[in-house]
């Protein structure tokens, strides 16, 4: 109540003075008491004191009046909240420390107007327990597990990547909840890394004495999500880098996620490069066809309907590789369901989504090489040719795979289809990209991009 | 406003006070000085808003008023104006200024826009000689630390104990104290150690007294014509005279200007290693030798005479035993250490009012 009255005055004050006067005079005030008409405004400091109660006193007043409060007396006081609770930290009883051989020197001073608490920015709607575990993200489920029962002891840092929508955001909150649940007091920290740099940037731009870099460091467990935006900040990486080093080597847990791995986010800095790459990295796949059954029939039971078999089929089929748009397209059905009064069934489900994606019959073997060579930017004469330079072969490869896979044609055919007389050459050919794509995240994109192009 | 001051008045007061207009800040006007008239003075004052500076100059007041102007501005021009008499006018926000050659108006802006400057209406007023002050702060200000994750390490702590006057600074690697006067006043003051920067910059070499008023968010420094009024750090500084060790296992006395030859020369190998050096005391040779070891340039061992009461070794940072050094005033002085992960105090080989305290790195 009080907080949502001074948020409203801030709101029109910010609108009739300059944004510096704003910034200097009114960011960091808060209302602390509203008591018969006595109302008492906590500030930073005495300068800011000085400045409202000479100054703003009468648009304070007045812009309470417009917010249907009549105060009799506005008295400020001078109140550091942001700092009691960001400062009361442990280590400040140890005054002297035997300093380690390597220590830093002076640290590189950035500060900011940081004032969040430890548990920003975690959702408390993403727990273990409502996860849904699959083939594709069992390992990280895992790994995260293993983090919240004793963070910063196993798989430090924690580095997932994965597309959009597989549930990276959702498991590492589900780390941060989770280690908060069992213990309140820690301090948990999740951020998206643009809101880190947003933050540096005003940090260097205001040049405030507050606690940018205090405030990471202290931080008993760091998440970041959608790593890949820091790409090409320089400053911001210099910067990160130090929190990193700083939490890594006082064994507090780092998670990162991003949807690369970090050798495939361009101009990223080395040192951050290889320190990603320390801990454990874990690729998360797209969901597969159970799974995604599975998530439908828990979202679907959440909101207290149980759906027909043949309806969470059809779902998972139609929405094929994002979480996201799964739930989107759930959602969609249960609400036009909900509106009408209707049973969710086939009929409605196949009108209101369009029909199923099941594949087309007509795929032949021209357009997967076709496709392929496209993929790659290579010709079809190149494929069908006897060129032997690499990036010819590979995508020669994983045309026979995808013959194979896809059409599932005989050898002999497959060669001949490639303009080979050789059967070797195909069953050779296959069985790399098959045990290649097991290893390989690179072969897998390409594979599963070159079917979007096929299926599209 | 009209007035007339002397050149060297006005650049005297402009080059103490312009220094902290900045024009970086948020808030524009921060780059500029206020010029007022009061009573028959005018005062010239400037704020970063965490520190104010107010000086004081006499003049001939014929009109009264007020306006600020931009600080580098009129600091760089009354600074290359010839010495003798300058008139102010004030015409409509245009700052007119003459000199016998010089006729040049400044763009100023209403003193009104002028952040308000903080007082102290209620607070206890104490004196001290500005020479002892000024002393006591130069020997502690080098351990401040200027990490802001931890505010209350970036202030002096000026408190008094057992009737005497103390001033404290640590970085939580070094600490130092200066005992400064017997004064019979309840005194516990977190003050930033950068504001005292600028206030050994206000000082200057005056031999008056400093007179103090505080109250429990900002301290007042009325050095003669000069007053600088700072914030306070909120916050409790930790119980610091218990880190300092009374009784030592091994002291050596040596000259001053030995140590810090060879605490040179040593740093110079000591770079790899984040500046550490090791330090050997030996009564047989009745030496002090300092080691330092660079895996890819080579290594160095310097030798002092000492007069020492045992053996031991301990392991510093150079850089951090240069500083500790710089401040000792003495020629000859104490280098006392117990074990290896001990602190390590430095001192004047006569005085005891100065104490110096270093944590040894892990070797």
């Amino acid at each position: 109540m009080k907080d949502s009255l001074w948020q409203a005055v801030l709101g029109e004050i910010e609108l009739t003075v300059s944004r510096a006067s704003f910034i200097t005079w009114f960011k960091n005030t808060e209302l602390l008491t509203n008591k018969d008409g006595v109302l008492v405004v906590g500030v930073p400091t005495v300068f800011v004191k000085n400045q409202l109660e000479r100054k703003f006193n009468e648009l304070i007043v007045d812009t309470l009046k417009k917010n249907g409060i009549e105060p009799t007396k506005v008295e400020y006081k001078i109140h550091t909240k942001g700092k009691s609770t960001l400062h009361k930290r442990p280590r400040e009883e140890t005054v002297m420390v035997v300093a380690p051989q390597q220590q830093t020197e002076a640290k590189p001073k950035s500060s900011s107007s940081v004032r969040h608490s430890y548990r920003q920015g975690l959702n408390e709607k993403y727990t273990f327990e409502n996860f849904i575990v699959g083939s594709g993200n069992e390992l990280a489920y895992a790994a995260c597990q293993a983090i919240a029962s004793a963070p910063g002891t196993r798989y430090n840092p924690l580095f997932l990547y994965g597309g959009v929508g597989i549930g990276k955001t959702h498991l590492i909150q589900a780390v941060g909840n989770a280690i908060l649940a069992k213990d309140p007091k820690a301090h948990v920290v999740y951020i998206s890394s643009e809101q880190f740099v947003q933050e540096f940037l005003d940090a260097i731009r205001y040049k405030k004495n507050t606690d940018f870099a205090g405030f990471y460091r202290s931080a008993d467990v760091l998440i970041v999500d959608d790593m890949q935006f820091i790409a090409g900040k320089e400053k911001t990486q210099e910067e990160f880098f130090h929190t990193f080093n700083a939490l890594h080597q006082a064994n507090k847990q780092i998670i990162i996620s991003s949807d690369k791995p970090p050798k495939d986010i361009p101009t990223l800095e080395e040192r951050l490069r290889s320190r990603f790459n320390w801990g454990m990295s874990i690729d998360m796949q797209i969901p597969d066809f159970e799974t995604r059954c599975a998530i439908i029939q828990t979202k679907a039971t959440t909101h207290g309907i149980t759906l027909d078999p043949g309806v969470v089929e059809y779902l998972a089929n139609h929405v094929q590789t994002n979480i996201r748009e799964l739930e989107g397209a759930l959602n969609q059905l249960l609400a036009f369901c909900e509106m009408r009064g209707l049973q969710p069934d086939i009929q409605i489900t196949t009108s209101l989504l369009g029909s199923s994606k099941v594949r087309p019959k007509h795929i032949n073997a021209k357009q997967i090489i076709e496709k392929t060579a496209k993929h790659y930017a290579v010709s079809v004469e190149d494929i069908m040719g006897p060129k032997r330079d690499k990036d010819i072969v590979v995508p020669r490869q994983i045309a026979m795979f995808m013959l194979r896979s896809e059409l599932h044609l005989s050898f002999p055919k497959i060669a001949r289809e490639l303009g080979r007389k050789d059967h070797t050459t195909a069953i050779h050919s296959v069985e790399k990209i098959a045990k290649e794509s097991a290893l390989d995240a690179d072969m897998r994109t390409a594979i599963s991009e070159i079917k979007d192009r096929l299926y599209a | 406003m009209k007035l007339q001051v002397t050149q060297e008045n006005l650049n005297k007061a402009l080059s103490s006070v312009a220094r902290i207009a900045n024009t970086r800040g948020t808030l524009p006007i921060l780059a500029n000085v206020v010029l007022r008239t009061v009573g028959t003075r005018l005062t010239i004052a400037a704020t970063n808003l965490d520190i104010a500076i107010t000086h004081y100059i006499g003049s001939k007041v014929s009109e009264e008023g007020s306006i600020t102007v931009p600080a580098r501005l009129m600091q760089d021009f009354v600074n290359s104006l010839p010495s003798g008499v300058i008139e102010l006018k004030l015409d409509d926000y245009k700052l007119h200024i003459t000199t016998d050659q010089y006729n040049s108006v400044i763009n100023g802006v209403s003193a009104e826009e002028f952040p308000v400057m903080p007082a102290i209406s209620e607070g206890k007023t104490w004196n001290i000689p500005a020479k002892v002050f000024k002393k006591g702060l130069q020997q502690v200000l080098v351990a401040a630390s200027n990490d802001e994750a931890r505010p209350v390490l970036t202030g002096l702590y000026i408190h008094t104990s057992g009737d005497k006057l103390y001033i404290a600074s640590t970085d939580s690697y070094r600490l130092a104290e200066k005992e400064i006067m017997p004064l019979k006043e309840d005194i516990s003051l977190l003050v930033p150690a950068s504001s005292m920067q600028e206030l050994l910059r206000v000082v200057g070499d005056q031999e008056t007294d400093i007179e103090i008023i505080h109250d429990d968010q900002q301290v007042l420094f009325k050095v003669g014509e000069v007053e600088l009024m700072t914030r306070l750090i909120d916050g409790t500084y930790p119980d610091y005279k218990k880190l300092i060790p009374t009784e030592f296992a091994v002291t050596a006395t040596l000259k001053r200007a030995d140590f810090v030859n060879i605490t040179k020369v040593s740093s110079l190998f000591a770079k790899e290693s984040a500046g550490s050096v090791t330090i050997h005391v030996n009564p047989d040779t009745k030496s002090v030798s300092i080691r330092s070891v660079a895996s890819q340039l080579g290594e160095n061992t310097a030798q002092a005479e000492a007069e020492v009461t045992a053996e031991g070794s301990i392991t510093l940072n150079s850089r951090y035993l240069l500083d500790a050094l710089g401040t000792l005033n003495s020629d000859t002085v104490m280098l006392c250490f117990n074990g290896k992960l001990e602190p390590c105090v430095l001192k004047e080989a006569k005085a005891t009012d100065y104490i110096h305290v270093i944590m040894p790195l892990k070797s």
